[in-house]
């Protein structure tokens, strides 16, 4: 068995680096990705049709958009196939297997470390979120950062605490909410005359020229995809640390 | 060229100490000695090389540099302040969870046997 494993290991292995002979050179000017105008024109003309110096952004949040909600909604039914899975409602004692769940002892420089550290870690998730036009980073990113400072909340206190900030309801309405704030200024777009998505025209009820207009939608889809990857984070971390149960985690 | 220097200097000390503490982690007898190894180890080193890169930011000295440096230094202080926190939670539990403190062998058990 295990060497039929390996042959195919193996084969797999050689077909994928015979493919790798086939590929341009890295930075081949010529080469179809390079050459073709759609990625002339994102490098050439995405400042001034959108305002945004980071052009990654732009593609992500504004030309690719449908794909970046798509997205957002595959990390929304990653997280709820989770709790469906895990989430259990009995009382008693889950039993043995999985991680072993130890009762919580409070620790002095653990806790002060991350009281000094949360607020800090979430202070710059948000700068995360908010500077993704101009320097790396969005909403996936800061939402990640932001979930693992609840995380980061469950593990040097214990899951009750973090459940004061983050508790299961609100968790599930938050990452519901990110997409239908996505989803809701592409629906905007679409009653007021252009396509879903389709931002430039959104100058008309935010007072924005039609670019800048383009440039703000994207802040306000980056923070919808941030609360659903953030609730989600937490979601999946909770789910996991505590068996389902929600009570303690590791 | 001084500021060159002193970037080479801190950068080498730092990969220096990042060496020490990688062999500590597969030499150490057991888990708390190997936590101490990459605890120091890890702090010392990032600590150095991070520093050393800010000074090299300096060495073409306006605004947008210096902002550079400020950033690196705040990323220094984070490590600073959060590695030696883990090593010490993970030294924590691992003496709740009982793990076996490494003493050098008996003397007396090897003699005693014959």
């Amino acid at each position: 068995m295990k060497s039929l494993a390996l042959i195919s290991v193996v084969i797999t292995g050689w077909l994928l680096l015979s493919a790798v002979g086939d590929f341009p050179d890295w930075g081949d000017p010529d080469s179809p990705a390079n050459s073709y105008r759609l990625s002339q024109h994102f490098v050439t003309e995405t400042f001034h049709e959108t305002a945004v110096p980071n052009m990654v952004t732009a593609v992500l949040a504004d030309y690719r958009g449908y794909d970046t909600m798509f997205e957002t909604v595959v990390i929304f039914t990653a997280g709820i196939a989770i709790i469906s899975i895990l989430r259990v409602f009995r009382t008693e004692d889950p039993g043995a297997g999985g991680p072993k769940v130890y009762e919580k002892r409070p620790d002095l420089i653990v806790d002060t470390t991350c009281r000094l550290m949360i607020p800090i870690i979430q202070l710059f998730a948000l700068y995360v979120i908010a500077h993704g036009h101009h320097s790396p980073g969005g909403g996936f990113q800061g939402g990640v950062i932001f979930g693992a400072s609840f995380i980061l909340i469950a593990l040097s206190r214990d899951m009750q605490a973090a459940h004061k900030w983050v508790p299961e309801r609100r968790v599930l309405n938050l990452a519901g909410i990110g997409i239908l704030i996505y989803a809701g200024f592409g629906l905007a777009s679409m009653f007021l005359g252009y396509n879903f998505l389709d931002y430039a025209i959104l100058h008309k009820i935010i007072p924005a020229t039609p670019i800048e207009a383009r440039y703000h939608s994207m802040l306000g889809v980056e923070i919808g995809v941030a609360f659903t990857v953030t609730a989600i984070m937490y979601s999946i971390y909770s789910n996991l640390a505590s068996k389902g149960t929600m009570k303690e985690g590791l | 060229m001084i500021l060159n220097v002193i970037c080479i200097v801190l950068v080498v000390l730092g990969i220096v100490f990042f060496v020490g503490g990688a062999v500590g982690i597969v030499r150490f007898p057991d888990f708390y000695t190997r936590m101490h190894a990459a605890g120091k180890g890890d702090t010392m080193s990032v600590f150095m090389v991070l520093i050393g890169l800010a000074v090299y930011q300096l060495s073409d000295f306006n605004l947008a540099n210096l902002l550079i440096a400020g950033k690196i230094f705040f990323i220094t202080i984070f490590i600073m302040w959060a590695s030696p926190t883990s090593t010490h939670a993970l030294i924590k539990a691992g003496l709740e969870e009982g793990q076996e403190v490494w003493t050098r062998k008996e003397k007396t058990d090897t003699e005693d046997t014959p």
